[in-house]
């Protein structure tokens, strides 16, 4: 497995908390994009990709709080592994199965990831928080598949102008 | 080596499963304080490089809003310093004011001139004193140097001068030091001259003119002017005199009108 590109997607982890995550954030809701690209990498990779990639982007999407690192490396690489299960055993031909997919795999690492930070205030964020985010990032998501199986293209652009 | 290799192509799945867990439970018991170590290697590699981009990037916003709040502040103070600037020069107006006494028999009102007519030589001014300040027509204005000029027209509030420089204008003046007399008129192509001087006259160049007090509207021993260029011409009665007037008329300000105290 090359993994200049796993690399490349951890800098991206890093640079979205670092810079953009403030600058793409609409009202409350943040893009995942840890979990949104642990989730891609266990639709198109292998296995061990999913596994690996996983644990190196929970390590750094919790990096500045390391009483919980293991924990997010643990969730995000369970999540990599039963996302790629689940690709192997399901039709995901469809770009609405792997929507469902990729939304099911956000619900749960968002819902376990505030579960493992902040259990308390667990109702309040969810609805405060944690919707919210996974509908921008599940749009995320759709725009990604649109490019990726082609239904958005430059051309298809170009012609509505 | 050979059933270690097999063993290790057998079981891949559950030995990467199994290295997997171990990290995930080193890092979640924290043993030895690991965790600490793997969030300063991640922050330093990963964190550190962004982090200088994003602080590099917020420097440049503030120098940015600095900048402009400077270019504003720079603006508010030219601002100020003209207008100190120009509260300085009206200071020392005032100062070379202070002390200035009026002829004896009257007061002096002090104005501040409006506005001037006239293209070329200021014709007439308009001043901020009127009848409500006893202010009446044909009283003299002067400034600190000289003779102005005289009320022409006035209405409650305002009072418009005929200045000495209105080629109608005359007055009567006398030689500060020989007392001979002339008149004073403004001409558009010689400047302020003396008419009706004799040759014979005492007069030469440098020498002030004051009113005279003759004609019964401008008070005698008001500044007039100063004499720069005397000719006699042969065969005829005048002089031809230019004067350089005492009052500077391309910058007048303050002024002052002399009101006879018997009023």
């Amino acid at each position: 497995m090359k993994i200049l590109p796993y690399i490349f997607y951890l800098l991206l982890i890093s640079a979205h908390m670092v810079i953009l995550k403030d600058a793409t954030a609409i009202g409350p809701a943040t893009i995942n994009l840890s979990a949104l690209l642990v989730l891609v990498v266990a639709m198109y990779k292998s296995e061990f990709a999913a596994l690996w990639f996983g644990l190196f982007a929970g390590l750094i999407a919790s990096i500045g709080d390391p009483s919980v690192m293991g924990w997010h490396a643990l969730v995000l690489a369970a999540i990599g592994m039963s996302a790629f299960h689940a690709r192997e055993k399901l039709n995901l031909d469809s770009i609405y199965a792997k929507l469902l997919l990729m939304l099911s795999g956000l619900f749960i690492h968002t819902v376990l990831v505030v579960l493992i930070n902040q259990r308390d205030d667990f109702f309040y964020l969810l609805w405060s928080s944690v919707l919210p985010a996974l509908l921008y990032t599940g749009m995320s998501a759709w725009l990604f598949f649109a490019i990726k199986e082609g239904r958005i293209t430059f051309r298809k652009l170009k012609a509505i102008f | 080596m050979t059933w270690i290799s097999s063993v290790v192509t057998k079981y891949r799945r559950n030995i990467n499963v199994f290295l997997a867990l171990s990290i995930c439970t080193i890092l979640i018991l924290d043993f030895f304080g690991i965790n600490q170590y793997v969030s300063q290697g991640g922050l330093a590699s990963f964190h550190a490089p962004f982090s200088k981009i994003k602080h590099t990037i917020e420097e440049l916003s503030d120098v940015a809003i600095h900048n402009v709040e400077l270019r504003q502040s720079l603006v508010e103070a030219s601002l100020r310093l003209e207008e100190l600037e120009e509260m300085k020069r009206e200071n020392i107006r005032l100062r070379s004011v202070l002390g200035f006494d009026p002829p004896p028999g009257y007061s002096l009102l002090p104005a501040r001139m409006m506005s001037i007519t006239g293209e070329k030589n200021g014709i007439s001014a308009v001043v901020n004193r009127g009848t409500n300040d006893s202010v009446a027509i044909n009283q003299s204005v002067i400034n600190q140097r000289g003779l102005i000029g005289r009320v022409m027209s006035v209405t409650s509030d305002y009072a418009t001068i005929q200045l000495l420089t209105d080629p109608k204008n005359r007055v009567a003046v006398r030689v500060a030091s020989s007392r001979e007399m002339g008149i004073v008129r403004y001409s558009l192509s010689s400047g302020l001259i003396v008419e009706n001087f004799q040759v014979q006259g005492r007069i030469v160049v440098g020498d002030l003119l004051l009113s005279s007090g003759l004609g019964g509207i401008y008070p005698g021993g008001l500044a007039v002017g100063t004499v720069t260029s005397v000719e006699r011409p042969k065969e005829e009665p005048f002089c031809n005199i230019k004067l350089l007037p005492a009052a500077d008329f391309s910058s007048l300000e303050e002024l002052f009108i002399l009101r006879p105290n018997n009023l």
